[in-house]
């Protein structure tokens, strides 16, 4: 009986051992350093195991012929070697570390987002809105990143040295031709475009990839959200208007559409400010996004519309009953793109927009009256090889018509262009390892209007310095159509350009940011004329010049006190230029030698408030004192304000908010407007170009409806 | 010779398929706190159940939980990637699971409770879209009626709110997970000892 137990045994272990074979082999890292936990297997089988310390693995199998042996790690890319199984034996198998954004290097010169989750994000999505100074304009958040120069009275983005018109904003990758409101003379402007619809946003000041042109000096990008959560509705009463929000949610759509009026009769007819209103700025705005997905891709559609119109006399020196200035602007604008996944190598994007705004203005007894139509088309393919290798390249056209008439009392001209612009791009960005990335590309884009072929070319790199610290370089060369005001009157005229060097060095630890990046730009082919702006009648030439050259510093930190968020940036600029009407080169005068911004947020957990600060600092802008010789010859003195806002949450879904810029009441000066002529005495008599008002106000209340309890409109503020 | 045929009666009485084998042997190493390596055995397992969207559940639950305990950021966005994939897997086998989307909450959870000031704004919608979701698929599945309510709880906290409310949805959780019928092995059943722990602060802070 023993025996045939035995036999039995025997039996059974010859039936176990029988056909089958060893596989075998180590794992390494691409440092030859062994990997242990490695998952082998045989892909479609229970057949695997796991490596020892050694990086080794060994186990049998029974099956036979061709099998996938699949060697997986966390943190590596899988690699599959497909053999006959008598050939998996004494294997030497090196993964690859895998690369997500938090562990690699990316290229970060010159760029702030404003992301989900990157290392390089500057800004959170709700920071646009909770920045005190910022009243929900992501124009006016990105002000107090450095590399940008305070022109109070203006309000667009000026970045380093760069005139407004430099830095371009895109919506889902195609470009926005009319981005700001229409304000009168010396108030400042606003983005037409609320944060609440995008959910991310990035701004860079330079260095910026080959897909975008057009731009000399900056880009902000901004991309409409994916996937709205659920349904909503949003109520918001304000000092100065009322908005009213909805988004429905459909299995795989959705619509959001939010309006508002808002009309400042009341908040004018409370603080009285140095301006006289003949009817209050009233402006109504609609914008809606539709977004549907698709098998393998998503289709978005975004139209906004907004009507404008305003009646003011303000003081002016060389009037003494004022200027007179009324103004009503329409602005449509429609965006539609389609974003497809071929396969895991491919991928492609379709994009058009279409722009129309017309403007009427009546300067005392003038008038004005422009339209404006523009296209951008667009179409791209994305090709990848794992992590390593990327592809980028395109076609893209910009069609611009601009008609203007003006009409005086005597005479009237009309006037206006047709440009389009034809471009391709092609950039490659190469991962050498999780510490070193290259992007090149280039870019060729046709001009109709001066007949020319212009060349740009852009190279970034970045290299990653131990765990914290990155390096980064970025070159390259722009070029950008003349602007409107020019070519209106002339389109024998060529593009503008410049070239621009920036280092940058970032170090980040868990909450807390590091950023310096020094930088020289160059410009060159600015336009100059003879007269003090631009006519009919000017000589005009691409002879100008012009370079700028500075420091940025930027440091936050969200960890080191409890509750409290905070950044410090700092700007030094130095720039020159020869354009316009200038005689030499100057200090243009919408340039700050030295801007600064101190944010605060502070989060009150008693209160159930947020609390934010914001003091900003830029040193005075060069005017022009005409009873001196020279140009561009005096300083003001320096800006400043202290901004002061307060969140607080009512319930989840109900929100006061409170702003009050300028609380010391500090009484900036952002120019001098000078008479055409001289007093009795021989003087020039002057007037301090001020705000309308040192203080601003405003209230709000926000409340969501929603099946949703935790939805608010905090992100809207 | 009977005790041949006995020797291989009970050889194959007791043959477990592959898959619970497979599966017992990876929840033995999640037992023995080796999340990862329990999830490399899970995908393993689910190379050959494609189409069973427990093992990819569980690759991606593993390594969900264990994400609580990382410290560091880069290894932290490592694990819940790859998580994630696992998940997505899981959806496309199995569309409209409650249990999946409970996973998918945690997995936005994890992110919350690794840094609140950065992803409490940005996720906590997300979360409580998930569980309401869940809620309407299986009104009567104990880890979705507890994973809300103790969501719930935690914000009505926030905004100094009362939550009683939620106790009770607590107290109903703990009858639902007495009365919870597996429809199929190795259906997930955890939660139980969760709901009590919570049932016993509950009510106790404002």
């Amino acid at each position: 009986m023993k025996q045939l137990q035995l036999f039995t045994f025997a039996f059974l272990f010859s039936l176990f051992a029988f056909g089958q074979t060893k596989i075998s082999g180590k794992v390494t890292d691409s440092h030859q350093q062994p990997l242990a936990f490695v998952s082998i297997f045989l892909k479609g089988t229970y057949e695997g195991t796991t490596t020892d310390v050694n990086g080794e693995f060994e186990f049998v199998t029974q099956k036979k012929g061709k099998q996938i042996l699949v060697v997986s790690n966390l943190g590596f890319d899988s690699k599959e070697l497909q053999k006959k199984v008598s050939e998996l034996q004494n294997l030497q198998v090196v993964l690859k570390e895998n690369v997500n954004s938090l562990n690699a290097v990316v290229l970060s010169a010159g760029t702030f987002s404003a992301g989900e989750k990157s290392k390089t994000t500057t800004l959170k999505p709700l920071d646009i809105v909770t920045t005190a100074g910022s009243l929900a304009d992501p124009i006016a958040a990105f002000q107090t990143m450095p590399g940008t120069s305070t022109v109070a009275e203006d309000g667009r983005l000026f970045v380093r040295g760069g005139r407004a018109e430099e830095t371009q904003i895109f919506i889902d990758g195609i470009r926005v031709f009319t981005p700001y409101v229409a304000t009168t003379n010396n108030a400042p402007t606003r983005g037409r475009y609320s944060p609440f619809l995008f959910k991310g946003i990035s701004f860079s000041t330079g260095g910026y990839s080959a897909e975008y042109g057009q731009a000399l000096s900056g880009i902000l990008l901004m991309n409409t959200i994916d996937e709205p959560e659920n349904e909503r509705t949003d109520i918001s009463v304000m000092s100065l208007g009322v908005g009213l929000g909805n988004t429905q949610v459909w299995d795989g759509s959705s619509l959001t559409v939010n309006t508002s009026y808002i009309n400042l009769g009341p908040y004018t007819e409370l603080y009285t400010d140095s301006n006289q209103w003949n009817k209050p700025y009233e402006a109504f705005a609609g914008e809606s996004v539709y977004r549907k997905k698709v098998t393998k891709g998503l289709f978005k559609f975004y139209a906004a519309f907004d009507a404008a119109r305003f009646d003011i006399t303000q003081t002016h020196i060389n009037y003494p009953d004022g200027l007179n200035f009324k103004t009503d602007a329409t602005n449509a604008y429609a965006n539609s793109s389609y974003r497809h996944k071929i396969n895991k190598n491919w991928s492609t994007f379709y994009g058009i927009s279409y722009t129309l705004a017309n403007t009427k203005s009546f300067i005392n007894s003038d008038k004005i009256d422009n339209t404006q139509q523009a296209v951008h088309a667009k179409v791209k393919a994305n090709y990848k090889v794992g992590s390593f290798y990327k592809l980028n390249f395109g076609i893209e056209s910009f069609l611009q018509k601009f008609d203007e008439i003006f009409i005086t009392p005597i005479q009237s001209y009309s006037y206006g262009f047709n440009n389009r612009i034809f471009a391709s791009y092609q950039e490659s960005s190469f991962l050498f390892s999780k510490k070193f990335i290259a992007q090149l590309g280039n870019r060729f884009s046709w001009n109709n209007l001066s007949h020319s072929l212009q060349t740009d070319y852009r190279l970034s790199l970045a290299y990653k310095l131990g765990n914290k610290g990155q390096l980064s370089l970025a070159t390259g060369t722009f070029h950008q159509n003349p602007e409107k005001e020019v070519l209106k009157f002339t389109q024998n005229i060529h593009s503008e350009s410049s070239e621009q060097y920036i280092v940058n060095y970032q170090r980040n630890q868990k909450g807390m940011l590091f950023r310096v990046e020094g930088f020289y730009k160059k410009y060159k082919d600015l336009i100059k004329y003879n007269t003090v702006t631009p006519q009919f009648t000017s000589q005009y030439n691409n002879k100008g010049k012009g370079f700028a050259r500075g420091v940025d510093v930027f440091w936050r930190d969200n960890k080191g006190i409890k509750n409290l968020d905070y950044w410090l940036s700092y700007s030094f600029l130095d720039t020159q230029r020869d354009f316009k009407n200038y005689s030499g080169s100057f200090q243009p005068s919408f340039v700050n030698k030295h801007n600064a911004s101190v944010v605060t947020k502070y989060w009150m957990e008693n209160w159930k408030s947020q609390l934010g600060l914001t003091y900003r600092f830029a040193s005075g802008r060069t005017y022009t004192n005409p009873n001196i010789s020279g140009f561009l010859n005096e300083k003001t003195k320096a800006f400043q304000t202290l901004d002061f806002n307060w969140a607080y949450l009512i319930s989840p879904q109900k929100i006061l908010f409170f702003s009050a810029s300028n609380l010391l009441g500090t009484k900036n000066i952002n120019g001098y407007q000078y008479a055409n002529t001289p007093n009795a005495k021989g003087i020039f008599q002057r007037e301090a170009i001020r705000p309308s008002a040192d203080r601003f106000f405003f209230v709000g209340f926000f409340w969501t409806l929603s099946k949703k309890e935790t939805d608010n409109q905090l992100n809207q503020l | 010779m009977t005790l041949i045929v006995a020797l291989f009666m009970g050889l194959i009485s007791n043959a477990q398929s592959p898959y619970e084998a497979k599966m017992k042997e990876a929840f033995g190493l999640w037992g023995q706190n080796q999340p990862v390596k329990a999830s490399q055995l899970f995908e393993r397992i689910t190379m050959v159940e494609t189409q069973n969207w427990l093992p990819y559940y569980y690759a991606a639950q593993t390594l969900i939980t264990s994400g609580f305990s990382v410290k560091d950021e880069a290894e932290l966005k490592t694990r819940l990637d790859k998580a994630q994939a696992f998940l997505d897997k899981a959806k496309e086998v199995s569309p409209k699971n409650a249990e999946i989307l409970v996973a998918q909450a945690t997995w936005y959870i994890v992110w919350v409770a690794f840094d609140g000031a950065t992803y409490g704004a940005m996720y906590s919608g997300k979360v409580s879209n998930l569980y309401q979701k869940a809620l309407k698929i299986a009104p009567n599945n104990p880890r979705v009626v507890l994973g809300k309510a103790e969501w719930d709880i935690g914000k009505a906290k926030f905004f100094g709110k009362d939550t009683s409310a939620y106790c009770k949805q607590i107290e109903k959780a703990i009858e639902l997970f007495d009365t919870f019928e597996k429809p199929t092995p190795f259906y997930p059943s955890y939660g139980k000892e969760r709901a009590q722990q919570v049932l016993s602060q509950c009510g106790k802070q404002k």
